[in-house]
């Protein structure tokens, strides 16, 4: 089949994904039965302006109505305005991106890059000191809350030894590098050990398959049966792994963001959580949703280029 | 061996590298740095009904009036108004002359982007705002039925697709251009507070027709800072105000109460003292310790958490702070924490057993466990510091006695709780909350009350209070301003649910000694009143009691005039800094 009538096939499918998660939504903000006007106007709300402000909010319309409102918004990205902050959500969330991007995206790269490399190392040396030192260091690293890394590193490499910006964010490149380090370091750290569990595990697969042995047998370098083979067969599975990750970038990572006060994505999303702000969270779940799609489509992609025997149908 | 060198040395210089990335402390000019822990929503005075939005807004934005700075009790002094109004013989008619040679601030919605003068017009419009029905301002509730033909106006205009401005409304008037009139539908002495909390502080029509819908992103006011590049973004977590260089001569207050007097040295001396204000919003209490210690931020409340650490005997500080020259400032909190009562449930209506579980509840427990034991317990509804509270006064139902609530109990139908169903007790998500609600739950126990302790999320607890789903639940009040009305008004019975008295406690005696109270100009009868109602709301017992909270909050020593204070908006242009003793003492940190 034609690569660009898969595509086209597979982005129509979420049409009917994105009315699915309207509806989803839409009935659990329906079942849940919080007044977000009792929310807004908190402790001096009156019956007859909770009445007012839910004519204002379209609480009021029928509930198809509400119903296809969300639709319309989720295909035009036009999600009006916030209701506790009365902000442009499109504007909120363009800038919150990118101060999410600013760690999300190095530390992916620099954890999946590190991870790949120690991996390969590790699964080359299969039951050797090297590995089992690795395999249980990294579980021991594992084993600790993600909470106890943020509070000490914070207090250790930014207080005590002052090496790093306390908390703190300012837009623009460079003037984000400082603030961002300290974090990237931390999800790094954070990420490295399942990582390079489940790369190790995928790689010891093809370690022992046949066509390795035959490459050895042919007088083949470790190196190149290690690049070359090995690596190419069992970059399937990682990309799944890797790509699948990539729109939970965009969300941001809510505790880091919270400690370094850096004004991202996942404070927003959270933020309106609490708030029972339902268009900030309807806008967050859509965007969620498409990005996934996307990257899934992706990661379909990908697996032809890396693998010629995959067909996509 | 060399390679593990030269490894060492790069790294070496890498971490080099990021020491010199991370800020020094800007000793250069006067810069107040502040810690907050919650985003600002945006910068519209009528939509200013959170503490963190409307301390942003009076940085910019200006009222009628304001608190005096440094008089205790709380005491309203003229700020845009040229003195304080005229009221006429009946309490009606409020008459203000509003100061001449108040400009905006510069903004390109003006001609040739400087700022107007302020001229009471713009009063008239800003309040308009407020009621506007298409906008829905959250601090509507404070004029709601209060001023004459605002209310009909905003139900008029309620049915229009456009909000004509522009009709007269006979309580809102300008009669000149420096001349204020309001004219209320009945006596509210609580009135002059309402001007002077942000909701009704002056903006320009200018600004608000240039900017639209995004009006709430582009604060222009009259007030002593402005935002620097002149726009709000809300996801931002750094706000930067710089000094208004238009702004009008006002000067530093030349009285104070007893206890602000050492702050006069700088009376006199024209405001702002400050060239910047910074404010950092940092939402977890590590790093806004952690920045406080580096000197990077000027003062800071101490959390439960820190507070064993740093504070010795509940009320000094620990030597190593001393020794950094911090101080430590402890004030009490114009509020009052309770655990409600739903009297819509018959069960609740006995007030016998209402005493009973209020007597099987150990406040002081609570205190200590929660509040570090520096709260006040609260003997009523009516917190230290505005008249009505009763200084000496002891609830004979607020002290823990197991002996006196069995009995009571047991008069109430319930003998050791025989009969009597398990009660829920909700509370909102936070894990300090569930833990009081499990202290309650341990405490009730003791004389055979069952408790069932629920978390909502606020939102549910909300919904719970106002739909009547609830039997017990915890909660707090804050001030809105300084006046026991503002208390007093949660047990009355005209306010139920979803007004602001949730338990729907509705007492006639209580209710009639409210209204006519409520109407009263401050006078001895008056707070006689209140005294009279706070003890029926002792000693009826409609909640349980808890505390009214104090605040401790650590500051450097080279901040001057900073005191705690319930209300905080405006205050930074009263603040100083030392600059000199701040150099010296960064070096300590």
């Amino acid at each position: 089949m034609n690569l660009w009538s898969y595509v086209i096939r597979r982005l129509l499918y979420t049409i009917p994904i994105i009315l699915g998660v309207c509806l989803i939504i839409f009935a659990i903000f329906n079942l849940s039965g919080y007044d977000p006007a009792q929310t807004l106007l908190g402790k001096h709300a009156t019956a007859k302006q909770i009445m007012e402000v839910r004519k204002e909010l379209g609480l009021e319309k029928p509930l198809v109505q509400q119903y296809f409102d969300i639709v319309k918004s989720a295909f035009t990205l036009d999600f009006g305005r916030s209701w506790a902050t009365k902000q442009n959500i499109l504007d909120m969330i363009k800038e919150g991106a990118v101060p999410s991007l600013t760690v999300t995206i190095p530390a992916f790269l620099i954890s999946t890059i590190t991870a790949i490399l120690i991996s390969i190392l590790v699964a080359f040396n299969r039951g050797k000191f090297i590995d089992k030192y690795l395999v249980v260091k990294f579980v021991g690293m594992m084993s600790i809350p993600s909470l106890a890394y943020i509070l000490f590193f914070q207090w250790f490499f930014a207080y005590k030894l002052g090496w790093f910006e306390i908390s703190g964010y300012e837009h623009g490149f460079p003037d984000f590098i400082p603030y961002t380090i300290l974090p990237v370091i931390i999800m790094v750290v954070l990420s490295i050990g399942p990582d390079v569990r489940y790369f190790r595990t995928v790689i010891l697969d093809d370690i022992y398959q046949d066509y390795v042995r035959t490459a050895r047998a042919k007088g083949l370098s470790e190196t190149v049966v290690l690049l070359k083979h090995v690596l190419k067969n069992s970059l399937i599975p990682i990309i799944t792994y890797v790509v699948i990750q990539i729109p939970f970038l965009i969300l941001g990572a809510l505790l880091i963001e919270s400690f370094f006060s850096i004004p991202g994505l996942g404070g927003i999303t959270v933020k309106a959580v609490f708030d029972n702000d339902f268009p900030v969270i309807k806008a967050m779940t859509v965007l969620f949703a498409i990005s996934y799609i996307v990257f899934t489509l992706i990661t379909d992609i990908l697996y032809t280029v890396v693998d010629p025997r995959v067909r996509l149908k | 061996m060399k390679m593990r060198k030269i490894s060492i040395c790069a790294l070496l210089s890498g971490l080099m590298l990021f020491t010199s990335c991370t800020k020094k402390v800007d000793t250069s000019e006067k810069v107040l740095n502040l810690a907050v822990t919650a985003e600002v929503k945006g910068m519209d005075p009528i939509y200013a009904n959170d503490k963190y939005s409307s301390n942003e807004i009076a940085r910019i934005y200006e009222g009628l009036l304001e608190y005096h700075y440094l008089k205790r009790p709380y005491t309203l002094v003229p700020n845009l108004a040229e003195s304080l109004p005229v009221v006429s013989a009946d309490g009606l008619t409020y008459t203000f002359k509003i100061r001449k040679g108040v400009k905006f601030q510069d903004d390109a919605a003006f001609d040739g982007g400087k700022g107007r003068e302020l001229v009471a017009e713009d009063f008239v419009y800003s309040i308009k705002r407020l009621a506007d029905p298409k906008l829905q301002g959250l601090g509507w509730w404070l004029l709601e039925g209060k001023i004459k033909g605002l209310n009909e106006w905003r139900e008029k205009n309620s049915e229009k697709d456009v909000v004509d401005y522009s009709e007269v409304i006979e309580g809102l008037k300008a009669t000149d251009s420096h001349t204020l009139v309001f004219k209320l539908n009945k006596p509210f002495p609580q009135f002059l507070y309402s001007l002077a909390m942000p909701f009704t502080f002056v903006v320009s029509k200018e600004v608000v027709t240039k900017y639209g819908d995004n009006f709430l992103n582009h604060p222009v006011g009259t007030g002593p800072f402005m935002l620097k590049g002149g726009e709000f973004k809300q996801t931002s977590k750094r706000l930067t105000y710089v000094k208004n260089p238009t702004f009008r001569k006002k000067a530093f207050p030349v009285e104070a109460s007893e206890e602000f007097k050492p702050m006069l040295s700088d009376a006199g001396k024209d405001l702002p003292l400050l060239d910047k204000v910074v404010v950092n919003i940092i939402r977890e209490s590590q790093p806004r310790m952690l920045q406080f210690k580096k000197g990077k931020v000027d003062y800071n409340s101490v959390d439960k958490d820190n507070f064993d650490s740093m504070i010795v005997a509940g009320k000094s500080l620990s030597k190593e702070l001393l020794d950094k020259g911090i101080n430590l400032e402890v004030s009490p909190s114009l509020d009052v924490t309770y655990t409600a009562y739903n009297h819509d449930m018959k069960l609740f209506q006995n007030t016998n057993l209402r005493r009973a579980l209020a007597l099987a509840y150990d406040v002081e427990e609570m205190n200590k466990l929660f509040n570090n034991g520096t709260a006040l317990p609260a003997q009523s509804v009516i917190p230290p510091g505005i008249a009505g509270y009763m200084k000496n006064y002891k609830s004979p139902y607020r002290s823990k006695n197991l002996r006196l609530a069995k009995e009571l109990l047991a008069k109430a139908g319930y003998k050791d709780g025989k009969g009597l169903p398990e009660i829920t007790y909700d509370c909102p998500s936070a894990s300090t909350s569930r833990q009081i609600g499990e202290l309650i739950k341990k405490q009730l126990a003791e004389i055979g009350v069952n408790i069932k302790v629920q978390q909502n999320t606020w939102p549910e607890l909300q919904k719970k209070i106002t739909k009547r789903q609830v039997m017990l639940y915890g909660i707090a009040w804050g001030a809105d301003y300084p006046d026991a009305e503002n208390f007093l008004q949660l047990l009355y019975g005209p306010n139920k649910a979803p007004g602001a008295n949730g338990s729907g406690y509705d007492n006639p005696e209580f209710n009639t000694l409210f209204k006519k109270a409520a109407v009263m100009q401050d006078s001895p009868e008056r707070t006689a009143l209140y005294e009279k109602l706070n003890r029926i709301a002792a000693e009826e017992v409609p909640w349980i009691y808890g505390v009214h909270r104090q605040g401790y909050t650590l500051k450097h020593s080279w901040l001057k005039n900073y005191m705690s204070t319930d209300f905080e908006a405006g205050q930074a242009q009263y603040i100083n800094i030392d600059l000199n003793k701040k150099k010296e003492m960064l070096n300590k940190l």
